[in-house]
C-alpha cells in the first residue's frame, strides 16, 4: 500500500484544527470513495488523511422554512432514499438514484462528490439548478459560496487547503428533473448529465428557471444562454425550440475515452429539453400539459 | 507512518488489534483474523469482491484505511451462517447452482444479505440493479438473481 498518515477526526473542531495544523500536507476523506482511487493511483503520497466520516454533526438532511439543508457528510444512499427530497427536491433525489451501485452510496457523500469536482460529478447539476450554497468553516471563521462559483476547472474549487465544506444549502423546488446519460445503465460515469429547475407564476409564465450540465465543459456548468430563452416565456414549442438552440452556447465539450464532443453536442440539447419539460410537467415530446 | 490501536467487532467478536495507518481494513480482515471470505478482486470499489456488512449495509473493505473502521460493527461472509445453519441467501445459491469458480460469492452474498435487509420484498429488476457493483466472470447472473428472489419467497414463508 502507499503511504499515508491517517487520523479519524472525532468532530468537527478537532478536523477544523488538524487541517488548519497540517496544512499543506493535510488530505480530508470522507466516505473515500474518490481518495482510494488516487492513493492506489500514487497521487496522494505521504500525506495525512483526515478522516471525517464518522462525524455525526456533518451528516443529515434537513428542512426548515423552505430552506433544505444537507450536511457535507451526508451520503447518497441517505439522499437517494430521502422521502423528502423526493418531493422537495427530486432533481438530487433522482441523480442519487442513479448514482454508482448501492455499496459505493453507502460510502460516497455528497461533500466529496463537490470537493472533487469532476466535471461529471452527479450531484454537481442538481446543485447548480437548486442555485444551491457551499457553507465552508476554517478554523475561526465560516463562509457561503454560490454553487455557480465553487468550481474552477477539472477537480479544481475555490476550497483552500486548510478549509471543510460543512453543508449544503438550497430553496426547496418540487418543480425540478434530473437526467443522465451513461454508457449503459448501471455503473456507468455520465457522458451528459442534465437538471433544471423552475417556477411559474400562475399564468404559466416562468418566473425563475436554472438550467446545469455536466460533462459538457471543465467543470460542471450552469446553462445562462438557455435560461435566458426561457425566462418570462410559457413553455410552448417555441419557447422549447429556442431552449434547444440556446444550450450550444452554453457547453465546451470535448472527446473523451466516453464520447464525442460532436455527440454531447447532439445530446446536450435534447436532454435539457427533456428535464426542462420535466421539471415544468409537460410532455416533452408535445409541449402540452399531461 | 504511526501504529494505531483500534476496536473492531467482526461477526460478533471483539478485536483490540494495533495497525499502521495505511492499512485497509479487507487486508486487516484477511491477513490478520485471517477470515479470508473477503475477496481481493480490483482494490478500487470496480468488483464488489471484498464486500462486508456495517451494521446492515454493505461496505466495500478494499476502500476503507483499516483506522477509519475503528469502532465498526462489522459482519464478514463467515458471519452469517448461524452455526451450521447458513443464512437463506447461503443456501438458495446452494439450491440454485449459483456458484461456480466462486470467487465473487462471497461478495454477492453479503451484498444480498443487506439486500434483502433493506427491501425483504425485492422485484427481479431490483435485485439486477442493488447487484450491479458486483461483478460476477462465471455465472451469468441469472441464477443468482433468481437465489435472492427464492430467498426472499422462503424468508416470508418462514415468518
Ligand atoms: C465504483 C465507483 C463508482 C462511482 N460512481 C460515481 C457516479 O455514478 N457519479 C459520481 O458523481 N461519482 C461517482 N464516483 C465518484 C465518487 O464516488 C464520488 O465523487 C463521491 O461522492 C465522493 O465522495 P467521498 O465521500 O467518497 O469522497 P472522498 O473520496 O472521501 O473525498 C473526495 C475529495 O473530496 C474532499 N472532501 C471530502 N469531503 C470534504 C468536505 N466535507 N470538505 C472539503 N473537502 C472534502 C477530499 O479531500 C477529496 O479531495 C464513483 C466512484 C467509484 C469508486
Ligand atoms: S476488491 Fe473491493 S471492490 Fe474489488
Ligand atoms: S462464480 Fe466465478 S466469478 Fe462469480
Amino acid at each position: 500500500m502507499k503511504n499515508f498518515e491517517f487520523i479519524k477526526a472525532p468532530d468537527v473542531k478537532a478536523a477544523l484544527a488538524l487541517l488548519d495544523k497540517e496544512k499543506d500536507n493535510a488530505y480530508l476523506v470522507a466516505g473515500s470513495t474518490n481518495a482510494m482511487v488516487d492513493i492506489r493511483a500514487g497521487k496522494v503520497n505521504d500525506r495525512t488523511l483526515i478522516g471525517i466520516r464518522d462525524i455525526e454533526a456533518l451528516s443529515g438532511i434537513k428542512f426548515s422554512r423552505g430552506k433544505i439543508t444537507i450536511g457535507a457528510g451526508t451520503t447518497i444512499s441517505e439522499i437517494a432514499e430521502s422521502s423528502l427530497l423526493a418531493k422537495k427536491a427530486p432533481v438530487l433525489f433522482q441523480a442519487a438514484n442513479q448514482f454508482a451501485d448501492p455499496t459505493t452510496r453507502n460510502s460516497a457523500t455528497i461533500g466529496g462528490n463537490i470537493a472533487n469536482a469532476s466535471p461529471a460529478a452527479d450531484t454537481a447539476p442538481p446543485l447548480l439548478a437548486l442555485k444551491a450554497e457551499v457553507v465552508i468553516a476554517k478554523k475561526g471563521s465560516k463562509r457561503r459560496v454560490a454553487m455557480e462559483d465553487f468550481f474552477l476547472g477539472v477537480n479544481k474549487t475555490v476550497l483552500e487547503k486548510d478549509e471543510l465544506i460543512l453543508a449544503i444549502e438550497f430553496s426547496a423546488n418540487p418543480h425540478s428533473a434530473f437526467y443522465k446519460v451513461g454508457l449503459r445503465n448501471a455503473m456507468a460515469i455520465s457522458v451528459v448529465t442534465a437538471a433544471a429547475s423552475v417556477r411559474k407564476d400562475k399564468d404559466g409564465n416562468i418566473t425563475d428557471v436554472a438550467i446545469a450540465l455536466g460533462s459538457v465543459a471543465p467543470k460542471p456548468v450552469r446553462a445562462f444562454n438557455a435560461e435566458k430563452a426561457v425566462l418570462g416565456k410559457k413553455a410552448d414549442e417555441k419557447t422549447i425550440a429556442d431552449l434547444m438552440k440556446a444550450v450550444s452556447k452554453d457547453i465546451s465539450p470535448i472527446d473523451d475515452v466516453r464520447a464525442s464532443a460532436e455527440y454531447r453536442k447532439d445530446i446536450a440539447p435534447v436532454i435539457v429539453k427533456r428535464v426542462f419539460c420535466k421539471a415544468c410537467g409537460i410532455c416533452p415530446n408535445e409541449g402540452r400539459t399531461k | 507512518m504511526s501504529k494505531h490501536d483500534i476496536t473492531l467487532n467482526v461477526n460478533g467478536k471483539k478485536y483490540e488489534l494495533t495497525v499502521n495507518s495505511n492499512e485497509l481494513l479487507l487486508n486487516v480482515l484477511r491477513d490478520k483474523l485471517f477470515l479470508t471470505g473477503s475477496k481481493y478482486g480490483c482494490g478500487i470499489a470496480e468488483c464488489g469482491a471484498c464486500t462486508i456488512l456495517k451494521d446492515d449495509e454493505s461496505y466495500f473493505a478494499c476502500m476503507v484505511p483499516a483506522v477509519a473502521a475503528d469502532g465498526w460493527n462489522i459482519t464478514t461472509v463467515e458471519g452469517l451462517a448461524d452455526g451450521d445453519k447458513l443464512n437463506p441467501v447461503q443456501q438458495a445459491f446452494i439450491d440454485n447452482s449459483a456458484i461456480q469458480c466462486g470467487f465473487c460469492v462471497p461478495g454477492m452474498v453479503v451484498t444480498s444479505t443487506a439486500l434483502l435487509r433493506e427491501n425483504p420484498d425485492p422485484d427481479e429488476d431490483f435485485v439486477k440493479d442493488y447487484l450491479r457493483g458486483n461483478f460476477c466472470r462465471c455465472t451469468g447472473y441469472v441464477a443468482m438473481v433468481k437465489s435472492v428472489l427464492d430467498a426472499a419467497s422462503k424468508m416470508k414463508e418462514a415468518k
